[in-house]
């Protein structure tokens, strides 16, 4: 499904059949946790470029009047009294938001295995994940229910559910989208994303959302420009660099494959391509620094979460038996974990050696990638080193170069706010498996028409997999 | 790290862990441990920390004229326990 | 053996703003609980922080009028604990980089200036207020997220004394900055302190008391006498004083220890990812320190020095803002600065008082007063006739108008006057021989019945000179 496709129809038809397709697919996927009747604002007099244009958000975006619960059960009762700041602009365009979509508990995962309201199921194939956190919006969109859903992306949770559910999955510069009104994970971390099913789309809805919101002292003063209409897919000299450590740790001959081609594509159309190699041990201690200043922020961030002035709060004789109660219940087991190693990393003592070594590890990163991107338009490596896994449990080394870097390295654009989308790359038995580009802060332009390229190639933009 | 050690952790962050969860976390920090020697290997002698993602300064700050705030009810819409518009809590003990 | 006292304070202050540190709220003391709250103050998930530019501002100012070196990058962290007055659970403050280091404040102790410095001034956001009942507390979101600034002084006191001249001379200023409302017993300042002990003229300090909860200034000078006292007690009777926190018990004006904290907190500062460095220019300082209302220091230099006032008068001017602005007001008109003074505080404030009147509800014009003092000044009227219409002025008159109705406009014209003296001394013949032969009463015989024929209204000193002229041509 386009936003073309609702576009001078009728919308509101075309939103009761998106409302009714989410119910009827949740057997199946548990893709929604709260389902939003459009009837009431289908009554509304709709004007924008998003004209009566279905939408699903990611359950972390407040939305006023309308339970807001990050899946966790600390917060399966919240009715936020504010809109996030991308509702107002959603709405301001004409958007109909129909539901509030699955996630990964408090968007703390990579699997959508951790949501308080169930796992979400992959529509190309209903034994394996979604991905996450943003599970539940990759799937909508994936399922053919809605053209477009919101996610939030730390530290790839929008751009890997992406590439499981064949979807495009947008992660744009750091402050080009407000956080006001979104439920944080790690604040230096955060970005609000979206997917698509075409790079088209992807564009437009970029001109939606960004733009200088002063409640987000992180907002960018960048002008927003007008990505769709200035859409070229022609990439004569645009130079592309190969990003060789994340090729070098992908153990499946497939993909490795699939990639090649795609850049053999690309240079045909007139890309110069480049490899680049980084510092192994640098790329390998990203993994572990992501997550020590991922886990200490979110701590903090969800230092709220007390149950005294909202949430769902347990019984208790004294206050401080009432914020045990209701964070011992309230969190998920994976939460908790987050949490003790997080503030671990905080205490006095271990902060030098954890927490601000983490910090520098991150510089470091961040500048060694940017050099590399100085002279170049585009870093692209395969967005995961595999498809979707099964939901049974499969293990992973965790401390394999796989796992570290092939399976993690999109964090590098979390690290230093750049703009990094995934787009559809092909498919192994049938799966599907993305491709991901990272480019210059602020330079989406670039980016989008490297994505028009490829999705011109590959043909499959507009992709999607009925699940009934 | 002892399993009291990391229960009295999560206590420090008010919530509490069954012996089970405890366990699990002990089995994490030391495949933390191995993943935080990785950090050793990297020399950031001189490396200042990176706060944000961009190194950018702001020169925006607010004026001081009062703006969007909540009434009271809506203050106190997701509050479970109130008594003449205060949150009511058990009584606290410094 | 003898002990010197060491003493620190560290001071909180609201600041009088509008909105919030952080938030658009409004906050007045006053208001129902919960009505001046939004969903930042609240913690609602997913809200940010966003910077005051006026609390900003007032510290700015703060740092300024007390001598502080300002740092033009404004940086916040967070200081992170649990507590049922914290929403976020963490409180956004200023830890690494204080906007302001390194200042002092003078008191005047012992006949000279000491120097009190002050270490550093943040900026950061205060708690919900709590109500204790028998088994529940009520909370009371209001006072949170209000600006507040910390001052922290080096422990550079040495008694219960100047800890007071030092709080005071703090007040002083930041009352006439308009920073904050400084009032300690409504808790826009708060105070607590640092008490030690060490052997006379020793190196090493002793071990710090820390005493919280008081809200006086004289509160604070007595905690600190009596807890310098207690520990020296302690000493001498061979125990350790204890790192404690104590409370200061009014009734028993006793420090009392309070329940022992397990160990020391450990805050966990981290730099506030939701806030940019925010980069302040030399333009926007140095237009905020240009605009800064006139200090105290200030005001008594220009009083002694170019009024002439004493420093008793013009320490007693300053002493009530609102005294002193309408001073400031009068002395527009350039009018005598001595006169203004001594008829403000030995006659305007009685008559207000007597009227149940404080300084802020005069109903006397600055421009009303000036004629006033220029009536007097010119000699137009007695100083005993410009108390009175003074105390006419309180129905809104002006004094030229009620002179002329009481018919007070005192005689100044030189031949009307002579006129009276040429017949009083044609009338008393005796009087003259007298003071010819060396009765000096009769002078003043005779002045008094030229008063008497003038009704009063004859500028005395004038009749004098001309009886006595008179009398030397007779």
């Amino acid at each position: 499904m386009k936003i073309q496709d609702y576009l001078n129809t009728d919308y509101a038809q075309k939103c009761r059949e998106a409302y009714n397709k989410a119910k009827a697919i949740q057997d199946k996927t548990n893709a929604t946790i709260t389902f939003i009747d459009p009837q009431k604002r289908l009554n509304d007099k709709l004007e924008g470029r998003l004209k009566g244009v279905a939408i699903a958000l990611k359950d972390n975006v407040s939305t006023r009047d309308i339970k807001t619960t990050a899946a966790s059960r600390i917060l399966d009762n919240y009715i936020p009294q504010y809109d996030a700041h991308i509702v107002d602009l959603l709405n301001k365009e004409g958007a109909v938001i129909i539901g509030k979509s699955n996630m990964d508990e408090l968007a703390m995962g990579g699997t959508n295995l951790t949501s308080y309201f169930g796992l979400c199921h992959n529509p190309y194939d209903l034994s394996r994940i979604s991905g996450g956190s943003s599970g539940g919006s990759a799937v909508l969109v994936a399922a053919n229910v809605v053209p477009c859903a919101i996610g939030s992306d730390t530290g790839d949770s929008v751009r890997k559910p992406a590439s499981y559910c064949g979807v495009v999955g947008v992660k744009p510069s750091y402050g080009r989208i407000s956080r006001y009104g979104i439920i944080p994970y790690a604040s230096s971390l955060d970005h609000v994303g979206y997917f698509t099913t075409n790079v088209k789309d992807a564009a437009l809805m970029l001109e939606v959302l960004s733009g200088r919101d002063d409640r987000d002292m992180t907002s960018s003063y960048n002008p927003v420009e007008n990505y769709s209409e200035l859409l070229n897919a022609d990439i004569q000299d645009k130079k592309i660099l190969i990003f060789d450590n994340v090729l070098a740790a992908i153990n499946n001959s497939e993909i490795v494959d699939l990639f090649n081609s795609l850049v053999t594509a690309l240079t045909d159309k007139g890309a110069i391509i480049e490899h680049v190699s980084f510092n192994d041990d640098l790329l390998r201690a990203m993994l572990p620094a992501y997550y020590i200043i991922a886990n200490a922020e979110a701590t903090a961030n969800h230092s709220n979460l007390d149950g005294i002035l909202f949430g769902h709060r347990e019984e208790g004789e004294s206050t401080d038996d009432i914020m045990i109660n209701t964070r011992t219940k309230g969190f998920g087991p994976w939460i908790k974990k987050r949490f003790v190693v997080g503030s671990y990393a905080l205490f006095e003592e271990n902060q030098e050696r954890l927490f601000r070594k983490a910090q520098k590890i991150r510089r470091l990163i961040v500048e060694e990638v940017l050099s590399k991107l100085k002279d170049a338009d585009i870093l692209l490596a395969p967005a995961a080193p595999g498809a979707a896994p099964l939901i049974a449990g499969q293990t992973t080394d965790e401390l394999s170069d796989e796992s570290l870097i092939a399976d993690n390295h999109m964090v590098i654009a979390n690290f230093g706010g750049l703009p990094s989308m995934t787009v559809p790359m092909g498919y192994i038995d049938n799966l599907p498996i993305g491709v991901n580009l990272t480019a210059n802060p602020f330079k989406e332009q670039v980016m989008f028409d490297v994505a028009l390229a490829i999705e011109e190639y590959t043909g499959l933009g507009g992709a999607v997999k009925e699940v009934l | 790290m002892e399993i009291d050690e990391i229960k009295k952790l999560a206590l420090d962050l008010k919530f509490a862990l069954s012996d089970d969860e405890a366990r699990d976390i002990q089995n994490d920090f030391s495949i933390l441990d191995k993943k935080l020697a990785l950090f050793d290997k990297i020399d950031t002698t001189n490396v200042e920390e990176m706060i944000y993602p961009f190194d950018v300064e702001t020169s925006f700050l607010r004026e001081d004229t009062v703006g969007h705030y909540l009434s009271q009810d809506e203050a106190l819409a997701n509050v479970a326990k109130v008594k003449q518009g205060h949150v009511v809590v058990p009584k606290v003990v410094k | 053996m003898e002990y010197d006292v060491v003493v620190g304070l560290e001071i909180h202050l609201e600041l009088k703003t509008a909105t919030k540190m952080f938030s658009s709220s409004p906050y007045a003391f006053k208001d129902p609980a919960n009505s001046d709250t939004g969903e930042i103050d609240l913690a609602h998930p997913g809200t940010l922080p966003c910077v005051n530019k006026e609390a900003v501002r007032k510290a700015i100012e703060a740092c300024t009028a007390l001598n502080l070196t300002i740092d033009p990058l404004i940086r916040f962290d967070r200081k992170n604990y649990y507590y049922s007055d914290l929403p976020k659970g963490y409180q956004i403050t200023q830890q690494f980089h204080p906007i302001g280091r390194n200042g002092y404040i003078e008191i005047f102790v012992d006949g000279k200036y000491k120097k009190i410095r002050i270490n550093r001034i943040h900026m950061e956001e205060d708690t919900a207020k709590q109500f204790h009942l028998f088994d529940e507390t009520l909370i009371d979101y209001n006072r949170a997220g209000v600006p507040l600034l910390e001052l922290v002084s080096e422990p550079d006191m040495a008694s219960g004394e100047e800890a007071a001249l030092y709080l005071e001379k703090l007040r002083q200023t930041l009352n006439y900055l308009e920073v904050s409302d400084v009032k300690m017993e409504e808790g826009s300042m708060r105070c607590d302190v640092n008490v030690s002990i060490k052997a006379k003229g020793s190196e090493v300090f002793g071990t710090k008391v820390e005493i919280k909860n008081l809200n006086s200034i004289n509160n604070v000078k007595n905690a600190i006498d009596y807890e310098a006292h207690r520990q020296q007690k302690c000493l001498e009777n061979g125990e350790a004083i204890i790192q404690e926190t104590r409370r200061f018990d009014e009734k028993s004006q006793t420090t009392v220890s309070m329940r022992k904290k397990e160990g020391s907190v450990d805050y966990k500062y981290f730099p506030e990812p939701n806030i940019f460095p925010i980069r302040l220019s030399e333009d926007f300082i140095a237009d905020i320190q240009k605009n800064m209302p006139e200090l105290p220091d200030a005001k008594f230099k220009r009083y002694v020095n170019d009024f002439g006032l004493s420093d008793y008068d013009a320490d007693l001017i300053i002493a009530n803002k609102n005294l002193c602005a309408y001073f400031d007001e009068i002395m527009q008109e350039k009018v005598n600065a001595k006169l203004t003074a001594n008829l403000l505080s030995s006659e305007l404030s009685g008559i207000l008082s007597k009227n149940n009147l404080s300084f802020a509800d005069n109903p006397i014009s600055a421009h009303h007063f000036a004629a006033l003092v220029k009536m007097i000044d010119k000699g137009e009227v007695s100083s005993k006739q410009g108390k009175e219409i003074l105390n006419e002025m309180l129905k809104g008159e002006d004094p030229e108008s009620i002179a002329k109705e009481k018919g007070m406009k005192q005689l100044s014209d030189e031949s009307a006057i002579l006129a009276i003296v040429t017949s009083v001394l044609d009338d008393n013949p005796q009087s003259i021989s007298d003071f010819k032969n060396g009765k000096d009463r009769a002078l003043g015989y005779l002045v008094g019945q030229v008063m008497k024929r003038s009704k009063g209204q004859a500028n005395p000193k004038l009749a004098n000179e001309l009886v006595t002229k008179e009398l030397a041509k007779r």
